[in-house]
């Protein structure tokens, strides 16, 4: 007390007093470590005091989604990339006159090129797919006048008899006994 | 506007905008509009294409329109020829094709011409509102209510109707 300066007794004293605050009255002010009990200065982090949130699992969720985006990714961005540059430095045709005396090949009628490609190295020409149909109708109509053919044989040789079908096997003419009515007295 | 690239195969007709005939002092805000237009997106996506048809001027693939021969018509087919029947029917189905096309671009004369006159269509468009309604009216009557499944076969029994009822009438 003796080394203490009023100055910093009174600094002390005014810092600790509060006339709303409960519990200013003399006893308490008096002593030059006052406890105060009712503010505590806390640390807390960056983003302000953690609160621990309760709400439903996200987790099944946001793996779906990243499943999703994982697998639509893997073939969706090598092909974009390679569309775009298919489109930027292969770039589609341009019409043009057929020359004299020229024969187009089948995947030069189209102006895509990732088409043009696609028909020159997996699909048929138009012209052979033509005639792939033309051989099945003929095959077909063969096959129809093949059996009109066979059914108005079958009705003739019915008919008439004297054709390969419609033989009946019968025993040979040799093997039947006439000795029953060999004679005219049995 | 055509969907090829190269209008020297196939050319369109010439453009017939009018010219600009000014009267006033005050600033055209359609011209503004489309100045402001052409900066913002024609100018860079004409740079940009004619960037790309930079890099693919060295090889650059042509393309054509197939022709195709004629063959013999349905009418010209012996009964049960078949391969006879699949060859006119394949021939009916791009001529059905071809026919389809040719009233479409008709159809996008018209409204080109409607486009341009403004108001006075009606006067100034005649040769095109009378082609089109011509055009219209013989795709009707020949490919007309044929439907999803048309084919030469019903076709050519349709002209035989009309036929019939143009004999029934006369």
């Amino acid at each position: 007390m003796v080394g203490m300066s009023v100055l910093r007794s009174a600094a002390a004293f005014a810092a600790r007093l509060n006339p709303l605050k409960s519990g200013n009255f003399a006893p308490n002010l008096l002593s030059r470590t006052a406890i105060r009990t009712d503010k505590v200065a806390v640390r807390w982090e960056s983003h302000g005091k953690q609160m621990f949130v309760i709400k439903p699992t996200g987790y099944y969720d946001t793996r779906f989604l990243k499943l999703l985006r994982f697998y639509i990714l893997l073939t969706g961005i090598p092909v974009a990339v390679i569309v775009t540059a298919v489109n930027v430095f292969v770039g589609e045709a341009e019409l043009a006159e057929i020359p004299e005396g020229y024969e187009p090949e089948h995947w030069e009628y189209y102006k895509h090129p990732i088409t043009r490609w696609i028909t020159r190295n997996f699909f048929d020409s138009p012209a052979k797919d033509y005639e792939k149909m033309m051989a099945l109708i003929h095959i077909e109509t063969e096959k129809a006048e093949m059996r009109l053919k066979q059914q108005e044989v079958r009705k003739h040789m019915r008919m008439n008899g004297d054709g390969p079908w419609f033989q009946i096997e019968t025993l040979d003419k040799n093997l039947i006994d006439h000795s029953v009515k060999s004679t005219p007295d049995n | 506007m055509t969907s090829d690239s190269d209008k020297n195969a196939y050319p369109e007709p010439p453009r017939q905008t009018p010219v600009v005939d000014k009267q006033t002092a005050l600033p055209n805000p359609a011209l503004i509009l489309t100045k402001l237009f052409y900066y913002s997106v024609d100018l860079p996506v004409t740079t940009f294409k004619e960037l790309v048809d930079g890099i693919q001027s060295g090889n650059k693939q042509k393309y054509y329109h197939q022709k195709f021969r004629r063959v013999p018509d349905l009418t010209e087919c012996t009964e049960g020829d078949y391969l006879c029947y699949y060859e006119a029917e394949m021939q009916w189905r791009r001529d059905y094709k071809v026919d389809q096309e040719i009233v479409k671009v008709v159809q996008e004369r018209l409204r080109a011409c409607q486009q341009r006159e403004g108001a006075s269509y009606q006067q100034n468009c005649a040769n095109e509102i009378q082609q089109f309604s011509e055009v219209a009216k013989a795709y009707q009557s020949r490919y007309g209510d044929l439907g999803a499944y048309a084919s030469s076969r019903k076709c050519l029994m349709k002209q035989k109707e009309r036929m019939m009822a143009a004999n029934a009438k006369a």
